[in-house]
């Protein structure tokens, strides 16, 4: 249980965030400059904000009673966005940085693959490697909670699916993380639970999926899943795969054939077609029967949430809800095109 | 001649050597002080605009045996003015502007977030600068050190009011300068002074390919 009650005067607004974190990962959310790094180093004791921050039982910050743990009592792992490896080390006494224990060494540089770099000058690794080192650096501290500053930002599309398999494999560590990013579908992949800020102010909390199928808070909508237990068919170029809810997927075999499973996918609500009843000869092969569980209009647009074995962001034009009259509990079809999803990571 | 150089050399370098844990403690300290460090600031950096001789003449008050600190070296039988002591501390209170504003420019542009990540990491703030900030910052902290050197190979004004220009004693290649033009014996301060442009013009390059290596290091 982590409790935020911080108050800290930016330029140009005053950041103000009260929230109360109980899942394992929670995304912070929101466009560049909406507070987001200054909320995590105030969390971290980088900056010095009033208010209150706890975590389980140890309050980090209470200004009312003069208690501001320095950054080093405060138990925090943080990686900054850009990973600020020690330039004049190397990976491996940057990683002993955080912490001597041999057993958590060696069982760190396992899980985050890191044993080729051990020798290696920080300055010559890459985006993907830096995130790696600063990860296991930070958790050679035993941190109590883990701050990550948008790891994938600047980091390029093989490699990102590559951090995120190590950023669910800490996650699974059980170490509590508050994610940061300025994309709402990397907060789907990692977190259950998400924090939206806007001009340095919670605009909007709660389950990830609930709030990031807002398209007031995320934008575009994006539907993300976490997909495992491929079955490769090169001869018909597509890959089967299952998703955590159960929904079965066929995706392109080219653009997964050499991805690492679990892996996160994603498509847009926009590429979602809807039909009025069960289509006879489509291309796509992705085509799912579903029950319309919610329907929100504005400004021509009409967003779906669908109750398939896995809910389904769906947006659609006013005109072609009109034409298919869809209700909420109406029957519908869907059909995702296999060359629409996104690999997220 | 030769020991007019190492007397001064020596000189120069006691005086550097004396005053690098002091400037570096300061800049330390202004550094994470923020906004309240610019009085320290201020104050590291005032004998770089007054006059030597008004510098001079504060020792010389300071030292004289009317004032309390005068007084107090006396009666424990220390002899400071017109010493060598006066000339390291002519040199060091001179040239500590110099050291003390590289020292800590070089501190500043160590890049603070090092710092910030190392005390995450559980390091104190003296453990996250001794093992973070100065070994990202010794190659500017040893181009102040050198300039601060150089400093003091050229002290005059504070020097010739404290310590006197007594050859043999005190006189270091800047007095022994002033002293060769006084008599006639140019030559002999041309040569003095080809010795300290040779010296200074390697120290200070040297100088300045640190500052570009720390820079091009911090950049990378």
């Amino acid at each position: 249980m982590i409790e935020i009650d911080v108050r800290l005067p930016l330029a140009p607004f005053r950041l103000e965030v009260r929230c109360s974190l109980t899942a394992n990962v929670t995304a912070l959310v929101g466009r560049s400059g909406s507070g987001k790094t200054s909320l995590v180093e105030s969390i971290a004791g980088l900056r010095r904000a009033q208010g209150r921050i706890v975590i389980d039982d140890t309050t980090l910050l209470d200004s009312d009673r003069g208690i501001d743990l320095p950054p080093e009592s405060r138990g925090i792992g943080y990686v900054p966005q850009d990973a600020a490896l020690f330039p004049h080390l190397r990976v491996a006494e940057n990683i002993r940085f955080g912490g001597s224990g041999r057993e958590r060494f060696d069982s760190l540089v396992e899980a985050l693959e890191l044993a080729p770099l051990l020798e290696r000058a920080s300055a010559s690794l890459s985006g993907g490697e830096r995130q790696r080192v600063a990860l296991a650096r930070a958790l050679m501290t035993r941190p109590r909670l883990l701050l990550l500053d948008e790891p994938l930002a600047s980091i390029d599309q093989p490699l990102r699916e590559r951090i995120l398999l190590y950023l669910r494999r800490v996650r699974d560590l059980g170490i509590p993380m508050i994610y940061v990013t300025h994309q709402p579908f990397e907060a789907l992949a990692l977190s259950s639970w998400c924090v939206v800020l806007r001009d340095g102010r919670v605009a909007a909390d709660g389950p990830s999926r609930a709030v990031l199928a807002d398209p007031a808070v995320a934008g575009n909508v994006e539907n993300v899943f976490e997909v495992s237990d491929p079955h490769h068919d090169p001869a018909l170029g597509i890959t089967r795969v299952t998703t955590g809810g159960g929904l079965a997927l066929v995706l392109p075999y080219d653009q997964v054939a050499e991805a690492r499973f679990p892996l996160v996918v994603r498509i847009s609500a926009d590429d979602v077609v809807v039909f009025g009843e069960k289509p006879s000869a489509i291309s796509s092969r992705n085509v799912f029967e579903g029950t319309v569980a919610s329907l929100r209009a504005s400004e021509g647009i009409v967003d779906l949430t669908v109750t398939t074995p896995e809910p389904l962001s769906v947006r659609i034009t006013r005109a072609a809800a009109e034409d298919l009259s869809l209700v909420e509990g109406a029957t519908i079809w869907l059909a995702l095109r296999s060359r629409a999803f996104r690999i997220v990571g | 001649m030769p020991h007019i150089l190492l007397f001064t050399l020596t000189i120069a370098a006691i005086s550097t050597l004396c005053i690098a844990p002091i400037a570096l403690a300061l800049a330390a300290w202004s550094w994470r002080a923020g906004t309240r460090g610019m009085v320290v600031d201020a104050l590291g950096a005032l004998p770089l605009v007054l006059p030597p001789t008004a510098v001079g003449f504060m020792l010389l008050e300071i030292l004289s045996r009317r004032s309390p600190i005068g007084g107090f070296l006396e009666r424990i039988g220390v002899q400071v003015l017109f010493t060598p002591k006066a000339v390291v501390l002519a040199c060091a209170v001179m040239s500590f502007p110099l050291m003390f504003t590289a020292f800590r420019v070089a501190i500043e542009t160590s890049d603070r977030r090092f710092f910030d990540v190392a005390r995450t990491l559980g390091a104190s703030p003296a453990r996250a600068f001794v093992r973070v900030t100065l070994p990202l910052a010794w190659r500017g902290l040893l181009s102040g050190m050198i300039l601060s050197f150089c400093r003091s190979l050229g002290e005059f004004g504070a020097t010739i009011l404290i310590a006197g220009n007594i050859p043999g004693r005190t006189q270091t290649l800047a007095l022994a300068i002033y002293d060769r033009v006084q008599n006639g014996t140019e030559r002999e301060a041309l040569v003095l002074v080809a010795w300290v442009v040779g010296m200074a013009w390697v120290l200070v390059a040297i100088s300045s390919v640190l500052i570009a290596q720390q820079r091009r290091r911090l950049a990378a």
